[in-house]
């Protein structure tokens, strides 16, 4: 591979919102950079990076005169030390450098990702082993937050893996997460990570039930003996078989169990106690206390000579068998991610001077001509060179039909071409593809925790240490005011407190639901970006729409033509003269209009787009103006004359454009954009939901009421500039809604921050959509009432798993003090409390598993209505 | 004699859980976050 420049990140921008603003920036900057290539734009961090050598101070200038107040950052590497001036790769600072150092085409995937989605790009991953229970989460995060630099840690049961967000050396990382207890390595890349857990999950699993067997067929064992053929009361006779059977289950329990052991004392090391703490001393006390009986009988009461050997290897054996179960069912949880993880295609057939060649997808570069036949996966983002086909989309986007593509159409990696042979130019590769986009959103989302995740953290970390506190204290009234022989009931009450306590269904009550609920999202082409996300979606009770491409399909298209003086080709040739340079959607239907009638288009220049206003350029010296009536006529100009053509198409609905040369008008152009078919089913669903819809729409009075009545909508407000909408969503907060903003995240950015939820409607291609938190891959509306009810039902589950583990912890540890033996006599069994704990967490598994099963109130619509 | 054994190890070892995981366990950087 050639050696690419490489790239600094050199100008902070402000203002720059969308892809089409990034374009500017690009073309704006290319004569300096060599090539648009070789600028990167990130929207979220507003920052711009150029090749090294290039005049930034120049680059700034330039910036700024495009629109985008731009200033130079100073030269990095002054403060982060020499360590960086050497190799990314340098451990101590790779972060940084990932951050602020990457070469655009060899590691493209490392590029893409410092860029594009920069929380994620700063972070280090790492896999983690020996997690088990929300105390865990907790010690795990203290120790990441520990080390010098990390701002932000996060630990997430459901995948084993821990991100630190900072700066910080991996290496100290995983050093702090071994120092307290657990096995940790980076994560360098995400892909083959998961293949390799995938790997190393069927390995642990086996080994669990391996464990299993051994320990369970022992306490089994020893139960049937005990309680079959001899006795588990320790007599003169039995006395040395017993001696043997205690170093036998001793031995078993070191090699089954040694994990809870090790963990449980590293975890003390630290001032830390978590679910291996608890197993230990449970497994542990039942252990010892049997060996002082069997050792010395003699120093207990006859009553009390009774050996718990079996309770310490059943226990252990449930639990093995508890985890394993987890595990498995935490595998299914993740399908969501594995499904996208296979629609990458593993080859492609490149075309190099005039040899097509099959080659791995990784060295594709861009640029490449790739011929992709009827059947096959397309492996790359591209634009279709050759050809036309049918491409099937539906593992993108949720879009079941086909869609047909030609010559200078965009196609996404992973998608299917159904129909003809192609040959398409590669325009993004490795993770810069729409897929690996998507791939890597939904497990940062997966991954993340939501408001009420953190809050079963909290309790989980004070919990242990409180549980072995309510230990003592039974044993000491057990040992006081309970019936002989009250040291065998003070010893059982304690075991069983300590086993039944275990928080391990408390730790993964909330991760489970998230990573199946983020997964099912994802199959209704919803992308949810944080848990956060996810939990207020389920609240919303106000959802404010953007108009054009949201509710509508943002495909205007010219309806009526009024000159003043009659000469219509005329007034359409300024126009599209004027648009050309546009890329706004009006902008194509006027070009469309003007090439539908063969009227030559006039060359304006200096073109300027004013949001929310209109467009204006030159012409033979004068000024040319495109717009909405309110800004023509703030320019000092009347449009009176053209009242009643303007009035006919806004009664369309439709949006009349007005031309204006200098300071004479020159006529109107209507432009109506069509409701999207499914808009009103959509809204309807939302309303069924019990959710009041809004719309708030740059257009006049008129085609907004003629949208809100067609669509069905309960509320709307007119000739809103895309800055205020921010200000409607505010307002709307402001009286207490819980408020999501739909909007196709080019001029709604503000808005869709501003809201409680912002949905961002794109194409597949376009899911990087920065200022949302929740993006539609598909077009359709109905993405929304997907998303809001997918997120009740997660949040539901959610609820669910934590009350079912509160009410079990609450319940279980009473009954195993001995509460109910005053009434009833029972005392539970050290052993029935390890089945319980097992059962406990698997429930909560099988619980968020109920969440695949979900379908959302979506109708089935069929072809020809999409069609 | 012995009573008075086990009560005051149960105590003890009471007083030792609440030392070691909530108040020696502070001073160190985890009680930052822990708080």
């Amino acid at each position: 591979m050639g050696e690419a420049p490489v790239l600094r990140t050199a100008l902070s921008i402000s203002g720059a919102s969308c892809q089409g603003c990034a374009k500017k920036i690009r073309n704006a900057l290319e004569p300096l950079a060599g090539s648009t290539e070789l600028v990167e734009v990130n929207l979220e961090a507003q920052t711009v990076a150029l090749p090294e050598g290039v005049d930034v101070a120049e680059a700034a200038r330039i910036v700024t005169e495009t629109g985008y107040p731009a200033e130079a950052i100073a030269e990095p590497g002054a403060e982060s030390g020499s360590c960086c001036a050497s190799k990314k790769t340098t451990s101590c600072c790779s972060s940084k450098a990932q951050e602020e150092t990457h070469k655009p085409d060899e590691p493209a995937a490392e590029a893409a990702s410092a860029t594009e989605v920069p929380a994620d790009g700063d972070a280090v991953v790492l896999a983690v082993t020996g997690a088990t229970c929300a105390s865990c989460v907790n010690s795990i995060e203290k120790a990441l937050m520990s080390v010098p630099g990390v701002t932000h840690a996060h630990m997430n049961l459901a995948d084993n893996t821990a991100t630190a967000s900072g700066d910080a050396d991996p290496q100290a990382l995983v050093n702090a997460v071994e120092s307290a207890g657990y096995g940790a390595r980076v994560i360098e890349d995400p892909d083959s990570a998961d293949d390799r857990k995938q790997e190393e999950d069927k390995k642990q699993y086996k080994v669990l039930l391996v464990k299993m067997a051994i320990s369970l067929g022992l306490g089994l064992g020893l139960m049937i003996w005990g309680m079959g053929f001899g006795s588990m009361m320790v007599t003169e006779a039995n006395q040395l078989t017993w001696i043997n059977l205690g170093i036998l289950t001793l031995g078993v329990m070191v090699a089954t169990g040694g994990h809870f052991y090790t963990g449980a004392w590293k975890a003390f090391k630290h001032h830390n106690a978590n679910m291996d703490t608890l197993i230990a001393l449970g497994t542990g006390t039942a252990w010892l206390y049997s060996i002082v009986v069997v050792s010395i009988p003699e120093a207990l009461p006859e009553m009390a000579r009774h050996v718990y050997f079996e309770a310490s290897a059943m226990i252990i054996g449930l639990i093995n068998l508890g985890q394993a179960l987890e595990l498995r069912a935490k595998g299914k949880t993740s399908e969501a991610v594995r499904r996208l993880l296979d629609l990458r295609a593993k080859t492609a057939r490149v075309i190099r001077d005039g040899q097509e060649q099959d080659i791995p997808v990784e060295d594709v570069q861009k640029g490449d001509r790739i011929r992709v036949r009827p059947g096959e996966k397309l492996p790359v983002d591209g634009v279709i060179a050759e050809g036309s086909t049918r491409i099937d989309e539906s593992m993108l986007t949720g879009e079941p039909m086909p869609v047909s593509k030609g010559e200078g159409d965009e196609v996404s990696a992973g998608t299917l071409n159904t129909h003809g042979s192609i040959i398409y130019e590669a325009t993004r590769v490795g993770s810069e593809t729409a897929l690996a986009q998507i791939i890597k959103l939904v497990k940062k989302a997966q991954g993340s925790k939501p408001a009420i995740g953190r809050l079963a953290d909290k309790i989980s970390s004070v919990f242990v240490p409180t549980v072995m506190l309510i230990a003592v204290v039974s044993a000491l009234v057990w040992y006081n005011v309970g019936p002989e022989p009250a040291v065998v009931h003070m010893m059982v009450a304690a075991t069983t407190v300590l086993i039944i306590a275990c928080p391990c269904a408390l730790g993964l009550a909330t991760p489970m639901s998230v990573m199946v609920g983020v997964g099912k999202a994802a199959e209704y082409g919803a992308l949810i970006r944080q848990g956060d996300a996810l939990q207020t979606a389920g609240k919303i009770d106000l959802v404010i729409m953007d108009k054009t491409g949201t509710i509508t399909e943002g495909h205007p298209a010219v309806t009526r033509v009024h000159a003043v003086d009659g000469d219509e080709n005329r007034l359409l040739a300024l126009a599209a003269g004027l648009e050309q340079h546009s890329e706004h959607p009006l902008a194509e239907a006027i070009l469309a209009r003007a090439k539908e009638d063969e009227v030559s288009v006039e060359a304006v220049t200096g073109f300027e787009a004013l949001n929310g206003k209109g467009v204006q350029g030159e012409f033979n010296g004068e000024p040319v103006r495109l717009g909405n009536r309110r800004w023509l006529e703030a320019e000092g100009l009347s449009v009176d004359a053209l009242n009643e053509a303007a009035q006919a198409i806004t009664r369309e609905a439709g949006t009349p454009l007005f031309l204006a040369s200098g300071q004479q008008v020159l006529g109107v152009i209507g432009v109506a954009d069509a409701i999207k078919p499914d808009s009103k089913a959509a809204i309807e669903r939302l309303h069924q939901a019990g959710i009041k819809v809004m719309m708030v729409t740059g257009d006049v009075d008129a085609t907004a009421r003629a949208i809100a009545a067609k669509a069905g909508i309960d509320d709307y407000r007119a000739e809103v500039l895309p800055e205020d909408k921010a200000e409607v969503v505010s307002e709307m907060r402001g009286k207490g809604y819980t408020v999501a903003m739909v909007g196709d995240g080019i001029n709604d950015a503000p808005a869709l921050a501003a809201a409680d939820v912002g949905f961002a409607i794109g194409t597949g291609t376009d899911v990087a959509i920065e200022s949302a938190s929740i993006t539609l891959m598909r077009g359709s509306l109905h993405g929304v009432p997907d998303a809001i009810e997918i997120s009740r039902a997660t949040v539901k589950n959610i609820h669910q798993n934590l009350f079912g583990a509160f009410v079990y912890n609450s319940l279980g540890i009473p009954v195993a003090a001995g509460l109910l033996y005053p009434v009833w006599g029972i005392l539970m069994s050290p052993i029935l409390a390890g089945a319980a704990m097992s059962l406990s967490s698997v429930t909560v598994v099988t619980n968020a598993n109920r969440l695949r099963l979900f379908k959302t109130s979506q109708p089935q619509v069929s072809a020809e209505e999409r069609n | 004699m012995t009573t008075f054994l086990v009560n005051a190890g149960g105590l003890a070892l009471m007083a030792a859980i609440v030392w070691w995981f909530w108040l020696s366990g502070s001073n160190s950087d985890n009680s930052d976050q822990h708080h």
